[in-house]
């Protein structure tokens, strides 16, 4: 077989595995166009017969989108700022030694991580609200969502800093480098694939994060567009086309940014930094 | 003063600030939450009293019972089937995925960012979606195992107690996969290519550059993805809520869940937090063998 | 500082009335768009000093929000809840006793409320809210499948027995159309569905295994045994079992009110609404009590601008059905029509229904009695107990409750 016609074939692999996998998001999509009984119809309908395309400028104008979109960005952008801002230094320095101290910080890390958003709201809020936080509704959401994402950063992070050369590290030092220059200089560059990887990830988690935000955010004009989105379920009344044309609205531009951002930082960065 | 300032700039300072200001950050926001569940797990916690922290004592009355109920047996068994299958599929067909797209093909990266769908989506809207696809009416999934005759009638995936925690680890698979998946390729294309281009020359094929040289420098990643999946795993919620609430006849609720159910639906916070406890120790014993797992990792 | 204040008078910068009595209160419902969410907003608006702020909070989230709130200090003055969940803020008094107020008020009347709204809100003795609006559940039915299958479309099963039969007639496995849907979840509303069916035999949530309660529960079962329901119903709720209704794959369905307007615009087939059928001809009718009450908290600082906007959202009954399709709880409004035949005539049998729509509860821990009940409910059902069984343990839990 030619290169040429093994990357064809790879690439009807691909998109075949995708079309698979993206499945659920196409149903999205659709399920948004569709009237409220047809979600449920036998067969289901792949295509919607009646595309309901006014689903999408009702939600524009009904549930202030644009807010809800400010909002959650200020909170995602929050959350990765002070997960990387903090985390990264923890991760580089626990990549750096091996004693028993390290192994007790990182196994006090992981731990932390254990308990679902759903348990642990109950008590930050109380704590929150006890020494005044909640008058800063989305500062507190940033700061309780980057406690949860903070672990998975330094985890990942500190897999990333393995990678780097100790001795290009010593080389600095011995060049007359201080530690903390060698840091910021050489390990923080030559590990930023994999920090930039684990920043987008958290950027996304921001973005979407449920729990805290909505316990901890009373006032709807601060609220994200992951909440936005659950204005449209009634105790028994669900407009679902128009949650997954909320969702689809918020999702799109994201994955998008996503796809373009991923390429750049998997493949891009990796060659040129260690080559 | 001078010296003390020197040290944080240039020397064991430098690093020891940076540990403990995550540290601090976490056991503030993070650990002190987390203590406050254990000693909720052994006190009386009315639902007017959520406030303060000291409430009647329980003594063990709690742990009893939660450990005489009889749905404990069922949860423990479906929590251990529901990580284990979750994080050994997600994890291998993240790899398999992983491996396939670092080919370097024409449009390889493209088509990989796609496969992040599922991170991005919030998790009540693919909890729905997968309620939907996992219908055994109207569910997409059963009608094409019909077209292709690979099954004759539908099955209900949610409502069958056979297959409801089956439905779940699907639908989870699906959304902790791309996790998996990006973490291994970053990990996958910071491997040097002379490394597979020695092997090659020394006449290594595929699989035993697979085992000697991937395997190997993948070690700290692949830890650390196996350690975070299943810590992710035990956090999942929004799918148990969405496709099965647990259900039917609690077939498939987990830990978690459970937790989540005696805490907010039936306001029973000390038994509540019990659960929390449990899973405490079920993670002290994963961050226990990931942080094992370290000592052996290569160093470049 | 005194002095830059006249100051600032004078000078027409701050309006005097506006530091003098504007109060701005806090509520939370879990719609801005439900009655009490646009009533507020026009109360807000008249010139009565009073502003109320509203903060939606999702239906789920709704009481873990509140009692963290309330636990410390941070609820709002005002709120909507369901009504099962009313008893247990009113028992610990968290809600504010309107007894005086109601005394005092000329327009809010508790003798005009349902007996079942009333129950809800009301605790030893005390009256601790007003119901916004009230819901109860029926049997929709497919006229077109009636007259297919040979069933008379204008007299709809008004028994346990003609139910069962009508179900095994108008399924029809092979043009994917179950004869029955209603909502077995283990959740509140499998609760919701399942309890009328009790209480017909004679039970009620205190005593769910009495003489011919297993009975109520066989019925379920033989819907699921005999294939006339989905299997699904079990992990599906009213609103998406009723989809599948609109949908043409079932030919009746158990919900209420709230799906009339969907179910108007989408239902390609013509259809009507019934009471729930009973137990015997003349046996006793039950069915349940739904939709949320308004309750001040015991902790407000401005208690009479609160009930003030309680008498504001009771004036306003009447708009309730034409403009939010759900009933009012009084007794002495008549529904007003809408213009849409289909609902006008359901109208009518909603009305009635409503009238034998019990509460659930009160009771402080009905969550616990409710789980009791949905248990019993889903372990019938998927078969690991008999009826009587499962009901036999659900008593007992609910006994502990209980006592």
């Amino acid at each position: 077989m030619t290169p040429v016609w093994q990357d064809r074939l790879f690439l009807a692999i691909a998109l075949a595995l995708a079309a698979i996998y993206l499945f659920p998001l196409y149903w999205m999509y659709v399920t948004s166009l569709k009237t409220g009984s047809s979600i449920f119809a036998v067969p289901p309908e792949f295509l919607p017969g009646a595309p309901q395309w006014d689903v999408y400028t009702g939600i524009w104008a009904e549930a202030n989108m644009p807010r809800y979109l400010w909002n959650s960005l200020v909170i995602a952008t929050g959350v990765t700022l002070v997960t990387a801002g903090i985390g990264a230094g923890a991760a580089y320095v626990l990549a750096r030694y091996r004693s028993l101290w390290i192994d007790a910080v990182l196994f006090t890390v992981l731990m932390l991580q254990v308990l679902p958003p759903s348990l642990m709201v109950t008590p930050i809020f109380v704590g929150f609200s006890s020494v005044g936080l909640l008058d800063y509704p989305r500062l507190a959401a940033i700061l309780a969502i980057s406690a949860k994402t903070m672990p998975f950063f330094i985890i990942l992070c500190r897999a990333a800093f393995l990678t780097v050369p100790r001795e290009l590290e010593e080389a600095a030092l011995v060049d007359g480098n201080s530690r903390a220059g060698a840091f910021f200089m050489i390990a923080l560059p030559l590990a930023r694939n994999g920090i930039l990887v684990g920043a987008l990830l958290i950027f996304m988690q921001g973005f979407g994060e449920y729990v805290y935000s909505a316990s901890l955010i009373a006032d709807n004009r601060l609220q994200p567009a992951s909440i936005g989105m659950t204005n449209f379920m009634e105790p028994n009344v669900v407009n679902w086309n128009s949650i997954m044309a909320f969702a689809a609205t918020y999702v799109t531009p994201i994955l998008a940014v996503f796809v373009i951002l991923q390429r750049q930082i998997v493949s891009g960065l990796t060659s040129g930094a260690l080559k | 003063m001078r010296r003390v300032l020197n040290t944080l700039r240039d020397g064991v300072g430098f690093d020891t600030l940076l540990v403990i200001v995550a540290l601090t950050y976490l056991l503030l926001f993070a650990g002190l939450p987390l203590i406050y569940n254990v000693v909720i797990s052994f006190q009386h916690v009315d639902i007017f009293s959520l406030g303060t922290l000291f409430h009647p004592s329980a003594g063990w009355e709690n742990y009893t019972a939660i450990f005489t109920d009889p749905l404990a047996r069922t949860v423990l068994v479906n929590t251990i089937v529901f990580t284990l299958a979750s994080v050994a599929l997600q994890f291998t067909l993240g790899f398999a995925v992983a491996l396939f797209f670092d080919r370097q093909f024409p449009g390889a990266a493209w088509i990989r960012g796609l496969f992040l769908a599922g991170w991005v989506m919030p998790g009540l809207v693919v909890g729905v979606l997968w309620n939907w696809l996992l219908s055994g009416d109207f569910g997409v999934i059963n009608y094409v195992l019909e077209a292709l005759g690979i099954i004759d009638d539908p099955i209900f995936w949610r409502s069958d107690v056979d297959y409801s925690l089956f439905s779940v680890i699907l639908a989870n698979i699906w959304y902790g996969m791309p996790f998996n998946m990006i973490l291994l390729s970053v990990g996958l294309a910071a491997i040097p290519d002379d490394l597979y281009e020695a092997a090659e020359l020394d006449g290594a094929n595929v699989w035993q550059r697979f085992w000697t040289i991937t395997l190997p420098m993948m070690r700290a990643t692949i830890g650390a993805v196996l350690a975070l999946g299943i810590i992710f795993t035990l956090q999942q919620f929004d799918l148990f809520a969405a496709i099965t609430s647990g259900g039917p006849a609690g077939s498939s609720t987990v830990a978690q869940y459970w937790s989540w159910q005696l805490s907010f639906r039936e306001f029973d916070f000390g038994r509540g937090a019990v659960i929390s406890v449990l899973m405490i120790v079920v993670v002290l014993a994963v961050a226990l063998i990931y942080v094992r797992s370290t000592r052996a990792e290569t160093r470049l | 500082m005194k002095r830059f204040l006249t100051g600032l008078i004078a000078a027409g910068v701050i309006a005097p009335a506006a530091l003098a009595q504007d109060i701005t209160l806090t509520m939370w419902t879990e719609s801005s768009t439900a009655p009490e969410g646009v009533f507020a907003r026009e109360f807000s608006e008249m010139d009565n000093g009073i502003t109320i702020d509203v903060r939606e909070v999702r239906f789920d989230d709704l009481v873990a929000e509140t009692l963290r709130a309330f636990a410390t200090r941070a609820n709002p003055d005002i709120i909507a809840i369901d009504n099962p969940d009313h008893a247990a803020f009113a028992a610990r008094g968290a809600f504010l006793d309107l007894t005086p107020y109601v005394e005092a008020s000329d327009q809010i009347d508790m003798d005009n409320y349902f007996d079942g709204p009333r129950s809800s809100l009301s605790w030893d003795g005390g009256v601790f809210g007003i119901p916004r609006a009230s819901n109860t559940i029926a049997l929709y039915y497919n006229k077109d499948m009636f007259r297919a299958a040979g069933l008379d479309p204008d007299s709809p099963p008004q028994t346990w027995d003609a139910l069962l039969e009508a179900a095994r007639t108008l399924t029809d496995a092979d043009n994917d159309v179950y004869g029955i849907a209603f909502s077995a979840k283990a959740s509140e509303e499998g609760t919701f569905q399942f309890l009328p069916w009790l209480q017909m035999t004679g039970g009620s949530f205190e005593q769910v295994n009495g003489e011919g309660a297993s009975d109520a529960l066989d019925l379920w079962k033989t819907f699921f045994d005999e294939g006339l329901t989905s299997p699904d119903t079990l992990t599906r709720g009213q609103w998406d079992s009723t989809g599948t209704f609109n949908g043409g794959n079932a030919a009746m369905v158990i919900s209420g009110p709230w799906e009339l307007g969907r179910m108007a615009q989408d239902a390609q087939f013509d259809w009507g609404v019934t009471l729930l059928p009973t137990r015997g001809p003349d046996g006793p009718r039950a069915s349940a009590l739904g939709d949320f009450n308004l309750a001040i908290f015991a902790n407000t600082e401005h208690p009479d601008a609160a009930f003030q906007f309680l008498e504001y959202a009771d004036s306003q009954a009447e708009r309730v059905w034409p403009e939010f399709t759900r009933m009012p709880s009084r007794k002495d409004i008549a529904l007003a029509p809408t213009g849409n035949d289909k609902i006008d005539a359901a109208a009518p049998v909603f009305t009635e229904q409503l009238q034998y729509a019990r509460n659930r509860g009160p009771h402080p821990e009905w969550p616990r009695i409710s789980k009791a009940i949905q248990d019993a409910v889903q372990a019938a059902l998927t078969g690991q107990k008999s009826s009587q069984e499962a009901l036999d343990d659900a008593q007992s839990q609910i006994d502990r409750v209980l006592n």
